[in-house]
């Protein structure tokens, strides 16, 4: 292992120090001897500093709370989104749509990508504005259910269905339109026998990625929401976070069924 | 924590020794459990900065360490306390990076031009970020998604070759091969924002 031939490649070698220690006096003065790589191992190096200070400072950022209170939800709960089949069809539906409605899809509010967490924000202060209406807590009742789906979805964009939580306890009060930045959004509102109330709430987002469940607490409520084919859900109620989770289960399964099944 | 102070001072004189058996197992079950979380929560430092080299956009980025947290909490057995949190946690944000890479890329290829805004070269900046640094994080986003990671992985996040290997699933000789690469890319795209930047300096 005296005098092996050095190449460029153990540049990269010596800078990520896998370059055996005794090497190292060699390599050192086979870069004296070639200046050209000597300038260029300097200035890799000098990339790599830039780097490390550029994203040094991320270290002190303070952390997020809705990274360090992440729940620890066990797998079976968090059957979301994430499946491969149902994504793949999505991704038809969009491909499908997008083709289609392509120009019209152009000219709307493609350049500002909605965060989940701004969907779940947006979805609470809905709630707890709305819930907490004795009289005017919807704004089509349940009783025009057909009226009030049709409307909706014409207005967000997408095809929608008012989610079947009877099983679960919860019926359909009815559902209002909402303002969410640019776009329009739906509401619709649920009432338990109790009349504990939760509500689901759809924004179109067509350059949103897809997300897993996630839960947000925020003003006495808690939502789980994601990001799924393009729109932004949320599920909304102050009732038990096991409660909600099954919920928006339920909620996904049918939402996501009318979208995919709207477009093929 | 709570558990063991019920244990020792609570009052338990009719316990058989069975059952003292069973808390004791289960006190010790909840207690790697929360060494094993305690250790996950304490790489989130490390895990934002890798994703924000990543993916540039600050809330993208933390939906992908989210992601990785939850997917890391669902997934506790898979992980031995033996192991370093940090390579475990860099395997499981590696996979959902690459997924989404491929969604993204799926979606970009369906979608009209005028939309593709899945992986711009030029992304808004992000608050407080200087012209300088704006220019290292526009670099990295020229750089191929899976020449990226290897590059990061080794220089700015310290792992061997041989470790950066096993989170990213490849021969250690595909490592060397991809930072080498990086590197070359990186050195051009800082190339050209520095004359970019001359440039503006000059027409003032």
């Amino acid at each position: 292992m005296t005098n092996r031939e050095f190449s460029e490649s153990d540049i990269h070698l010596a800078l990520d120090n896998e370059m055996p220690v005794e090497e190292r006096p060699a390599f050192e003065r086979w870069l004296e001897a070639h200046p050209d790589m000597q300038a260029r191992s300097h200035r890799f190096a000098a990339d790599r500093d830039r780097l490390r200070e550029t994203l040094a400072g991320i270290l002190d950022e303070p952390v997020p709370p809705r990274l360090s209170g992440v729940p620890l939800i066990p797998e079976e709960g968090m059957k979301g989104p994430p499946r491969l089949f149902w994504r793949s069809l999505a991704a038809a539906a969009i491909l499908i749509v997008g083709g289609l409605g392509g120009f019209i899809l152009g000219r709307m509010n493609w350049e500002t990508p909605l965060s989940g967490a701004s969907v779940a924000d947006r979805a609470i202060a809905a709630h707890v504005l709305y819930a907490s209406e004795k009289r005017h807590v919807v704004e089509v009742g349940a009783d025009q259910k057909d009226h009030l789906v049709g409307w909706l979805s014409k207005r967000v964009g997408v095809r929608l269905v008012a989610p079947d939580f009877s099983g679960a306890g919860f019926e359909l009060v009815g559902g209002r339109l909402l303002p969410s930045a640019h776009q329009a959004a739906a509401q619709f509102m649920y009432q338990d026998r109790a009349g504990a109330r939760i509500s689901v709430y759809v924004v179109r987002d067509p350059g949103s990625h897809e997300t897993s469940f996630r839960l947000l607490k925020e003003n006495g409520a808690r939502a789980f929401y994601w990001l799924d084919n393009g729109c932004g859900y949320a599920v909304t109620g102050s009732v038990s976070q096991n409660m909600l989770l099954t919920l928006a289960n339920l909620a996904y399964a049918q939402l996501d069924a009318a979208i995919t099944g709207g477009s093929s | 924590m709570k558990r063991t102070t019920e244990l020792a001072t609570g009052p338990y004189p009719q316990l058989n020794s069975d059952s003292l058996t069973i808390r004791a197992a289960e006190h010790g079950f909840r207690s790697d459990m929360d060494d094993k979380r305690r250790a996950i929560l304490a790489e989130i430092p490390r895990l934002r900065r890798y994703a924000r080299a990543l993916l540039r956009d600050r809330d993208g980025a933390d939906d992908l360490v989210q992601d990785s947290l939850e997917r890391a909490f669902s997934r506790l057995d898979n992980w031995r306390s033996g192991d370093s949190p940090q390579r475990w946690l860099f395997t499981i944000m590696h996979n959902l990076f690459i997924d989404q890479k491929r969604r993204a890329l799926r979606r970009k290829q369906a979608l009209p031009l005028s939309q593709d805004v899945g992986d711009s070269i030029v992304s808004p900046p992000t608050q407080f970020e200087s012209v300088v640094s704006r220019e290292v994080f526009d670099a990295l986003q020229t750089i191929a998604p899976e020449r990226r990671e290897a590059l990061l992985l080794v220089a700015v996040e310290g792992l061997t070759y041989a470790e950066a290997a096993t989170v990213l699933g490849i021969p250690t000789g595909t490592v060397m091969s991809r930072i080498a690469r990086a590197r070359e890319e990186l050195r051009a795209s800082l190339d050209d924002a520095a004359r970019r930047r001359t440039i503006r300096v000059v027409e003032k």
